[in-house]
């Protein structure tokens, strides 16, 4: 339905803008308290994660117990007052896939466990659409009569893969309950810490300020940094007392724009300043958010931004090792004659410049 | 070696295959796919080429999913193949075809 549909069937209806830097904000602050929960969490796409829990068992107990904990996770995700805007379906089960099948059948705030014997029979009872695959694909099993895993997984497995190439394989092994597909933990960079130590003791705001900048700009160049923003910070200045002082600071937006995170460094250090001098400085980024640059000015949405941001890194990665052999040994592949008969000529490497 | 060249992909590779009384291939020998890109950039050692012989395998034929056949370009150096794109043992789509001016089967990525 267009919205122009919409707003015609109902007259009254309040439109909203969709904010995805916010949603991508929401969704890390989700990953990160499931993060504390299990070690292992795969973001799959925007709202769904998955949450390893194998070897889990002493800690948590039974899979009923993992439910329950997880939903407190979530509870203390969403913001004071704001919990019933929060809500998930969750489900359990071995294998991402069954996992995330069991949770499309639980309702809001509700959970399906499926016991590792019943879980063949719980998938052979799905329907087809519970595959994640093209349009085409559905359409073609549809035509073939198999509307149901049950279906797919009675036919022999060489006739489906014959039939639907590498995906078929796929898809029968899912039906079939055989492909077991883990949780793979997100890929998380260790904190970036870079410090300072001043010659003399200072407790001049505007060389802190500055020596803060720097630091900045030396963690933000950290390889490791690369490819990920900085969502949670940590100041932390040793005084000449002998005492401590620290900061840290949670950034609404993720970001790996300098001037934005030294101006939060600045606001912060001018709210509640160390209370003496100070011997030396450190600035630790403690986590991070996937993408690598701002919003782009003409993005569409924040996975724009993020693919420009990559796009930017693949540029100066491939400068880099240029400059240093030569060549680059990337290469990326084009269509000579798509068509042809003869294998040979369909397609070719030619260097990749980014 | 000039960088801005493009390189074919997906060159095919001499095998043995045996047929059936139709002339179809039942039995492919060394069945494994090297990358041809990476056959181009790698050169590959006795030592290696010694261990990728202890590799080689048969591989039976499960399925024949289509033949054709390609006469072409007899006016500079002639084509003349029978191609056979079938399903190996475990699943895997090959083709594999015939040159039908020295009679050597080759084997290359559906």
């Amino acid at each position: 339905m267009t919205v122009s549909q919409a707003i015609g069937l109902c007259p009254s209806l309040t439109l909203w803008e969709p904010d995805p830097v916010y949603y991508d904000a929401r969704f890390s602050s989700l990953l990160l308290a499931l993060g504390n929960v299990s070690p292992v969490v795969e973001p799959a796409k925007l709202g769904r994660a998955f949450v390893g829990v194998d070897g889990l068992e002493g800690l948590y107990g039974s899979p009923r117990e993992h439910i329950d904990v997880i939903k407190r996770a979530i509870a203390e995700y969403a913001k004071p007052g704001m919990e019933r805007l929060f809500s998930a379906r969750l489900g359990w089960a071995r294998g991402k896939f069954a996992a995330w099948v069991a949770a499309t059948r639980a309702k809001l705030n509700k959970a399906v466990i499926v016991a590792d014997n019943t879980r063949i029979e719980f998938l052979a009872s799905q329907p087809i659409a519970v595959l994640q695959v093209d349009p085409d694909t559905h359409k073609r099993l549809w035509q073939l009569g198999i509307k149901t895993l049950s279906d797919l997984r009675r036919l022999p497995e060489v006739a489906v893969v014959s039939q639907f190439g590498k995906e078929g394989r796929r898809m029968w092994a899912l039906a079939a309950g055989e492909g077991i597909d883990p949780v793979t933990a997100m890929e998380k960079p260790d904190p970036i810490v870079v410090e300072f130590h001043f010659p003399n003791p200072v407790a001049d705001r505007a060389m802190l300020t500055h020596a803060l900048e720097r630091l900045i700009e030396r963690a933000l160049r950290h390889r490791r940094r690369i490819g990920w923003r900085v969502l949670e910070m940590t100041v932390r200045a040793q005084l000449e007392a002998g005492t401590s002082w620290n900061s840290r600071i949670t950034l609404k937006d993720p970001t790996a724009d300098r001037h934005h995170i030294a101006a939060l460094c600045k606001s912060r250090i001018e709210q509640a300043p160390p209370t003496g001098a100070v011997e030396s400085l450190a600035l630790e980024f403690t986590a991070f958010a996937r993408g690598t640059n701002e919003l782009q000015l003409f993005a569409r949405d924040a996975t724009s931004a993020a693919r420009a941001g990559q796009q930017q890194a693949l540029r100066t990665a491939v400068h880099e090792i240029r400059t240093r052999f030569q060549h680059t040994g990337l290469y990326h592949i084009v269509e000579i004659q798509p068509r042809s008969r003869i294998p040979e000529r369909r397609y070719a490497l030619i260097d990749y410049e980014p | 070696m000039n960088h801005n060249q493009l390189q074919p992909l997906n060159l095919p590779r001499s095998v043995n295959v045996t047929l059936d009384s139709r002339g179809y291939p039942v039995m492919v020998t060394d069945a494994p796919l090297h990358s041809p890109a990476v056959q181009l950039r790698t050169p590959v050692s006795e030592d290696e080429r010694d261990k990728e012989e202890q590799y080689e395998r048969c591989t039976s034929v499960e399925a024949v999913i289509e033949t054709w056949r390609v006469d072409d370009e007899w006016w500079r150096e002639p084509i003349s193949r029978r191609y056979v794109e079938v399903v190996l043992e475990g699943g895997r789509h090959v083709v594999l075809y015939e040159d039908l001016l020295t009679g050597n089967w080759f084997i290359q990525m559906a």
